[in-house]
Parts: C-alpha cells; structure tokens; sequence
C-alpha cells in the first residue's frame, strides 16, 4: 500500500509540476529565451487566485482570470522590454530575465508583504480512499486541469493559424517573415501564453502548498529540470516529464531519505544532458 | 606597453595599504569586493574568453569553502592546508566533470553547470563530514588586514594569469573557440584541451576564493556556499565590466560591489529591488559592458545607447 | 590627496576625543540586521516591531539610567533580505561604520550562528530572541545571550504531558527539518521519547524548505504511530497539516508541532484544520508576568495589538526580553564598558513580561515550554507541569474537527 500510494501522490504532483514547466518549454523553444522569471509568473498566478478566492471566488473559477491576466502581464513584458534585447547573446538574455524575476519578486513583496497566503477553499482536504490509496480530490483535480491544459497546447500548435505561425516563427524569423507573421506579435503571444500557463500552475500550486513573493526561483529550477527532461517538442511529454521527477523525488524520498530528493532530481538533469547532448529540444 | 602596467604600481600599492589607512568598514567592504572580483575575474577565463557561460562556478567557490571548513573545523588543520585541500577538490570535480560537460553549447552548457552546483549543495547537505545542512563553524580570527591581503594577492594572481592568457597562443585559441568553436577545430585547435584548461584555471581562483572567505566569515553551510545568487553576480560583474577583457571583470565588481552597498546600507529594503532595475537597464543599454562604453560613447555619443538597442530588437 | 587625508584624520581624532570625553553620553545606541524582506521576512517582522516597542516604551520612561542620568536609546535597523551573509556583514558595518553601543540579534538559529561571532570578535554584547538552537551558545563564546529557550527541549512538556493522559502513547513519528534548530529539536526529543518509553517508529529527516510531505505522509500512514512530534518552520508545518488531511494521515491520539501553532497566522492559513492542533510557546500574554516598563505582559500584548494591529507571539516577547536584558545590563553595570555590561548581563536575575530572564553558563535563557492546542479557534493553554485546561485527547480525525 505504501509503494501504491506513494506512485500516486508521485504522479498526481508530478502532473502539477509539468504543468509549471510547460510554460518555459514553450517560450524556450520559440523564442530561444531560457525564462529565469518564469517562477515569480508563477508566483504572481498564484496571488491573483488567492486574491479572487478572498473576495469569494471558487480558485478554479478563478483559474481563467488568473490565465488572463498573466497573459497580458506576459504580453506587455515581451513586448515592451524583452523584444529589445531577444537578438542579443544568450547570456544576456538569461541576465535580464534573472533581473525580471528579482524585480517582479521584490515588487510581490511590497505589494502583498511577505505573509504565507494559503487557497484553503473547505473541500481542500476532500479526498476518496480506493484499494487502500488515498487519493486527494484538490491534487488529482491539479492532475487533470494541466493534462487538458497540455492536449489543448497540443492542439492550438497542430491545428490553428496561430500555432501554425507560431511554429514557424520557431524554426526561422526570416521565413516566418515572408509569409506575412510578425514575429514581433508571435513573440508576443507566445510569452503570454507561456505565462499564462505559469499562472494557472501557480493557482493549482496555491491549493497544495503556500503562496509567499520567494516561492519563484525553487520554482523555476524545477521548471528547468522538466523542460529538459521532457524536451521542447511536445507539451504531453513535458507533463511527462514532470510525472518523472515527482516519481523520481517521491521514490528517492522513500529509499534514500526526504533530505535527497534534490540531489536525485539535479543529478537527474545533469545526467541527462550529458548523455544525450545531440537531442533536439525544440517544441512546436 | 610595458608602461602601462608600470602604471598599475601605485594603484596596486593604495590598494595594498587599505588596511593601513582605511577603517575597519573600508577593509571589510575591500574583503567582499575582492573576492567578488576574483570569482568575476575567474569567470572570464573560460566565459569571456570562450564564451562558454558557466552558472554552476558556486560548486567550485563551495568545494573551495568545505575544503577549507573542514580541514579546520573537523580536522584542526592550519588554514593554508585548508585552503589547498579546497583547491584540489575543486581540480578533481573540474578535470573530471570538464570532458563530458564541455561538450554541450549555449544553454545547455550553462544549465548543465548550474544543475551541478545545485547537486552538490544537496549532496553536502547529507555528507555528515560536512555538517549536513547546519553547516561548519571555524574558528574565530580577528586578523582582517591578512585576509585583506590574501583577498588582493588572490586578485592580483588571476588578474596576472587573464594578461597572459589575453597575450598567449592559450588565449588565442579560447578566443577562436568563442567566435567559430566548429572553424577552429578544422585549423587544427584542440578545443577540448583548451577548454578544459580555461576550466581547471578558473576552479582554481575561484575555489581559493571560497577558502578565504569562509575562514574569514567564521561559518559556512551549503546554501551559503553552492549560492546560485553568487552565480548570477559573477556574471553580472563580468558582464557590465566587459567579458573577454583584461581589467573589465574587475571594474564591474568593484562598481557594483559599491553599489550595493550602497544601496544595501542606504536604503536597505529597496536595495534588492533597485538592483534588478540596474541589471534590466545595464542589459538594454550597456550589452559590452563599461569598457565598451568609452570607446562606443566617444565616437557615437548618447546614440551609442540607442544603437546597442537597434543592434539587439527585434 | 595629502590635504584631504590630514583633514581626515584630524576629524578622526576629534571624533575619538568626543567619545573619550567626561561627558555621559547623549543616547545610546542599539544595532541589528534583521529578515525585513525574503523568505523569512514573516517571522522577521516580530523582531522589527518588538526591538522598536521595546524601545520607544523605555525611551517614554525616561530611557536608560546611568549615573544618575537618563539616557534615551536610537535603534539602528538594516535589512537583510534574509541572507545571512549580507546580515554577517551588516553586523560588521553596524560594528564598525555606525558604531553602535550594543548589538541585539537576527530571526532564527541559522542567522544567529555566524552573526554572533561579529559579536563576539568585536567583544562587542549581543543579546538575541530570535536562535533557539544550543550549537550558539557551545562554542565557549562570551559575548552572545539568548532569551530563547534550548532546542533540545521543546517537546519536554509535550512527552511529560502524554505521561499524564489515557490512552498511552506508545509509538511515536518524529519528523524534522535539517536546519540547525530543528536538528537540536529532533536530537533531543529522541532522547525525551527514549525516557518516556515510547518508541520511534518513523524517523525521518527533510530538506528544509521542502514543500512537498506526501512520501512522508505515506510512511506515517502506514505505520499508524500513536503520537506524530514535527519540527519544522512555519510555511513546512502548513504544508505538512494540509498535506495530511488531504492525504487522509494522522496520529491515533494526537499531533504536534514546534513552530507555527502559537501564531495568528497559523490559525488564520488553516481555518478549522487549525483544530486541535498541538504545539508548544515559551511565552502566553498572562497578568502574571510583571514587567517594569509594560506594566505586565497582558498589558503588552494588548499594546503591541493597538500598535501593529497583530497578535505578538513568543518571538515578539522573546525580542521586548532581549532589549529589557541588554538595558537592565547598561544599568547594574553603570557604564558603557562593553566588558563590564557583558559581565552584568551574565547575571542577569529579573522578571520581565516573557519570563524571569536568568541566563545559564552558555548565555542562554532556560524557560520551560507551555503546552498549547487549538480549541475553538482560540490558542488554549493547556499544561505546564499540571493541567490548565482540559485537552482534547485523543484527537478526532480530520473532518469531525472544531
């Protein structure tokens, strides 16, 4: 029962996990940009959802209008700022998101304090027993919301005019160009798309965990791990990649001990890249 | 030339009489902005030079720190030993992790560096020899005008090493890496080698770098110590000084360094957030860096800005 | 350059003979470095707002008596953004650039490990309410006092307490965080089960900050222990408490946790699972604790609440302790000789509205802990070294709480 539980608990959280990171792979894989803020996105998702749930919204109806507005926020940020330096060397962008995340982080902290905001809605502990496995309603609910989100990114890249542009701006600017995109929009959309998806994560994260301005940079790292485990070419796979890690810490947490669950999960992602380093990572 | 360094001797013999004339904040704000400047400095080897961006040199800085830490605490040996122990625990991980990480570009080469750092602080965080998670405390030593020296001789060593490095063959071959690694290959540059060298350097300084500053601070623990911020300042000092320069690496950490403290001490709760807004508007309008910016500012005025945006927007 | 640095060192000089001189000195000053903002900004706050109260309320008093005369005291604040090595060299600064008279300390055992040895390498007394854990005040320093109580002995009234109740708790979960104070905790409580004849039956360690407990859920659940000890920081315990509801886990008799449950914040975030919670606080707002300056510590916590508009917690009264040792020191010492405050704070013997501040060899305060649980919404007294209140013991499990 214990080793049934635990596959459980791995993969129900690790869905929730993909769901972080699949936001980054896709503005990694279109606009080449390594998102450092894509945590304090996440983050600040968080907030408006528990700002909509004080005022006495149910967190999942409130789940769109956090969608919403880190898409704008991701829109504005792409286009205002980021589009001015997206041509300069990797380094440099990698150092303007970090300087994003710090800003966007310490502005969190002065709007909302640093006091732990919980989503406690009252089914929160809900949860039904089958075969012996507990399974929490709250987290398989988590679980599904980022499947949907993954097969819908899926479909919008397949099988729309956007996604079809938004690929194309992906493999070259110059193509992309020519058949009349404006990658300058694409990029755009794209970013708020990403952080949109951030936003939905860290509404669902709100439900298991606490929402404080800090929670960004643990959040971030994770979303790297996945990306990469997963890859940037499909959004399913990145779900299931952050299945992998949720299985992979909750195992390393049951036979090595809680405290290694870190030393598993970045051994992982260095192990990983330097066996397969030839890999292609594009999404979309 | 040769002149020019001359030069240097008198700015290096203020520098060196600090402890002397300064009071104890000067020569403690000295200590930091040294170091820092070391791990800047040690940073370009391969970054600048190579082009190779590491956001994983913290796992040197902090087998440079458990070294020394536990050289002195847990086996009360002096701290030169320490400090070589740390040294050569950093060669170790570099000789040996070097081959197969330095075969990846870009973002990957800079993940995989990070992903590092962060393994081992977790790893450290469970090794009992290392204090686990709470971490070493050494022993107390009030003699700060020899860390202070030590900090500047440290500087001085590997501002040494990158002049040499910018003149030799070595650093024409890291240089060729950086603009075309595939063309340099085919001419007969064995990238490999030279990579892995420009690495092992750059662990070294950074790794004695650790040593000092964890006797110095009296206490070390993983987060501390593997610290991903430390990371990012290394790599903001390089770049807002100029990367792939000599003396570059060392004026960004020295303006930054006073900055912060500054800012830190100034108006302390803003201080985090007003040096994001630093890094953002560094990365929009000083891309090369302040060494750039006289050369760029001279022949192109306050359009020099507004070119380094054209250069980079979409 | 020569002009500017004879300029200088005369001023320095005249600075030197000002400090030297006859005259009592016109205020007194008190340096710290403190979490204002970053991950443990929440609990930093406490320290903040009782250094200042602390303060101003001394100050209203007319301020410190030396000599015969009253000396108002300034506070020097800096922020951390928790990191402690900007703290440890904040403390430098404090030391050095602004002088300060005294040092009070940082939030949290982590941070006070490193900045007391500022203290103690500028001999300068540092008197802290924020580091609980015994590895500060092991290292044969002279300089550090801590009005916290020993790590090692948070679960004490807890185990003494179950020693009294039916049904016996006879198996015990112990989890804790690896950060130094929840490691003393855990160090000690094994040794407190170990007397007490209840056996460790999970034992487990996590990364501090960890977020996510279902492994350790799933381990507790399945060995159904009587009693489950945590030790862990604030946001750790929510998660853990929400985690286990969710998770459907829980201790046959009870749960306990060290850090959190005494807080506005705990019951606030957890709602009706805060129920019936146990936990542990050095310090409850009673009318028995006379205090010099506050009247008792009632009249405190009733201050403190129009002042800041939040209930105080133990760190706050550990923090109003800290400030009335170092000024009680100033006092019976007569003088601003840092060695000679030291030697008076060492013997220190007052009543004050956190407890009767006695510190032991090492420099820190032995208080013993108050048993405390979430009856109605409400932080209830419950045992000490007999029954204040009835317990609600055995627990019910999660859904027929409060």
């Amino acid at each position: 029962m214990l080793f049934a539980q635990i596959l459980v608990d791995g993969v129900l959280l690790g869905g929730l996990y993909g769901l972080m990171a699949l936001g980054m792979a896709l503005v990694w894989g279109v606009l080449n940009i390594v998102n450092l803020a894509h945590g304090a996105f996440i983050m600040l998702g968080g907030y408006v959802v528990y700002f909509l749930f004080v005022a006495g919204l149910d967190p999942f109806a409130a789940l769109p209008i956090a969608m919403l507005a880190l898409f704008a926020l991701g829109y504005v940020i792409q286009r205002g700022l980021l589009n001015l330096i997206v041509r300069s060397a990797l380094l440099n962008t990698l150092l303007f998101t970090f300087g994003l995340n710090v800003v966007l982080t310490y502005l969190a902290q002065l709007l909302f304090s640093a006091d732990f905001r919980t989503i406690n809605p009252s089914y929160a502990g809900a949860n039904v027993t089958l075969a012996g496995v507990t399974v929490p309603l709250a987290w398989l609910a988590a679980f599904l919301v980022a499947v949907l989100l993954a097969g819908l990114l899926q479909l919008l890249l397949d099988r729309s005019r956007l996604g079809r542009a938004i690929r194309a701006t992906a493999q070259n600017l110059d193509a992309a160009r020519l058949y009349g995109v404006d990658p300058r929009q694409i990029y755009a959309v794209t970013f708020g798309i990403g952080a949109a998806l951030a936003g939905t994560a860290g509404g669902l994260y709100g439900l298991v965990a606490q929402i404080t301005p800090y929670i960004g940079a643990t959040l971030t790292a994770k979303s790297f791990v996945i990306a990469i485990i997963g890859g940037l070419e499909n959004p399913l796979l990145v779900i299931l990649g952050g299945i992998v890690i949720g299985l992979a810490e909750a195992l390393a947490s049951l036979y090595l001990g809680p405290t290694y669950s870190d030393v598993i999960s970045f051994g992982l992602l260095v192990l990983i890249l330097v066996l397969r380093p030839a890999r292609s990572l594009k999404l979309a | 030339m040769k002149w020019r360094w001359l030069a240097l001797a008198p700015v290096l013999a203020v520098l060196a009489g600090v402890p002397w004339l300064g009071d104890a904040v000067l020569i403690q704000f000295g200590i930091n902005a040294l170091l820092i400047a070391t791990l800047a400095q040690s940073w370009n080897i391969l970054g600048g030079f190579t082009g190779y961006v590491s956001f994983g040199n913290s796992a040197f800085y902090g087998l440079g720190a458990y070294g020394t830490a536990i050289a002195m605490a847990q086996w009360h040996q002096p701290f030169w030993l320490g400090l070589a122990l740390g040294a050569v625990l950093a060669v170790v991980v570099a000789a040996v992790l070097g081959g197969p990480i330095l075969r990846l570009r870009g973002p990957y080469f800079a993940i995989v560096t990070l992903g590092i750092s962060a393994a081992l602080s977790a790893l450290f965080a469970n090794l009992d020899i290392a204090g686990k998670n709470i971490g070493l405390i050494l022993p107390l030593t009030r003699d700060d005008a020899m860390f202070y020296e030590l900090s500047l001789g440290l500087l001085a060593a590997a501002t040494v090493a990158v002049a040499w490095i910018a003149r030799s063959r070595f650093g024409i071959a890291l240089i060729a890496i950086r603009e075309n690694e595939d063309a340099a290959a085919a001419v007969g540059v064995d990238a490999t080698r030279y990579k892995l060298a420009a690495l092992i350097l750059a662990a070294v300084f950074t790794a004695l770098a650790g040593g000092i500053h964890a006797y110095w601070i009296t206490f070390i623990d993983p987060a501390g110590s593997f610290d991903t911020t430390l990371d990012v300042r290394m790599v903001i000092m390089t770049m807002f000084g100029g990367p792939g320069t000599v003396f570059g690496p060392v004026i960004g950490a020295f303006v930054l360094s006073a900055i912060y403290e500054v800012l830190a001490n100034g108006i302390s709760t803003a201080a985090a957030l007003f040096f994001g807004l630093v890094i953002l508007l560094a990365v929009i309008f000083l891309p090369k860096g302040l060494i750039d910016l006289g050369g760029g500012f001279r022949a192109l005025g306050w359009r020099y800005f507004l070119a380094n945006i054209e250069r980079h927007r979409l | 350059m020569t002009k500017t640095m004879v300029l200088a060192g005369m001023m320095v000089v005249l600075a030197g003979a000002s400090a030297f001189g006859a005259d009592p000195p016109r205020s007194i000053s008190l340096g710290a470095s403190l979490q204002l903002t970053g991950q443990d900004a929440n609990t930093g706050r406490y320290y903040r707002d009782a250094y200042n109260i602390a303060i101003d309320q001394i100050n209203q008093a007319g301020g410190v008596k030396i000599a015969g005369k009253s000396i108002p005291i300034a506070l020097k604040l800096l922020d951390n953004q928790s990191d402690t090595n900007l703290s440890v060299r904040q403390y430098v600064q404090l030391v050095t650039d602004d002088k300060v008279d005294f040092l009070l300390g940082p939030y949290a055992s982590g941070a006070t490990l490193p900045t007391s040895s500022i203290a103690e390498k500028y001999e300068i007394p540092m008197v802290e309410g924020g580091g609980a854990s015994p590895q500060i005040f092991s290292r044969g320093y002279k300089f550090i006092f801590g009005t916290l109580p020993p790590a090692d002995d948070y679960f004490a009234s807890i185990i003494a307490m179950l020693g009294q109740l039916q049904p016996k708790a006879k198996t015990a979960a112990l989890v804790a965080a690896d950060d130094a104070f929840d490691v003393s905790v855990a160090k000690g409580t094994r040794k407190l089960l170990a007397e007490a004849g209840i056996e460790i039956v999970v034992d487990q360690t996590y990364a501090a900050k960890t977020t996510d407990f279902s492994s350790i859920m799933a381990q507790i659940k399945a060995k159904a222990p009587d009693i489950v000890l945590w030790g862990g920081l604030e946001p750790e315990v929510l998660n853990a408490i929400r985690q286990a509801k969710g998770l459907d886990t829980g201790a046959k008799l009870m749960m306990s946790f060290t850090v959190g449950v005494p807080t506005a914040d705990f019951r606030q975030a957890l709602g009706k699972d805060a129920e019936d919670a146990f936990g542990m606080t050095a310090w409850l707002p009673s009318p028995t604790l006379k205090d010099d300056w506050f009247g008792d510590a009632a009249q405190f916590a009733a201050a403190w609440k129009a002042k800041f508009g939040y209930d105080p917690d133990y760190h706050a009264a550990a923090g109003v302790a800290a400030v009335e040792a170092l000024v009680k020191g100033i006092e019976s010492a007569d003088t601003l000789d840092r060695a000679k405050v030291r030697d008076a704070i060492a013997k220190s013997d007052f009543a004050s509205l956190y407890a009767r501040v006695r510190f032991n060899e090492g420099g820190q305060i032995v208080v013993p802990q108050i048993v405390i649980q979430i009856q109605n919404g409400e932080v209830t007294p419950i045992y000490t070294d007999h029954f204040i209140t009835k317990p609600i013991f055995p627990v019910p499990p999660w859904g027929q709480r409060g």
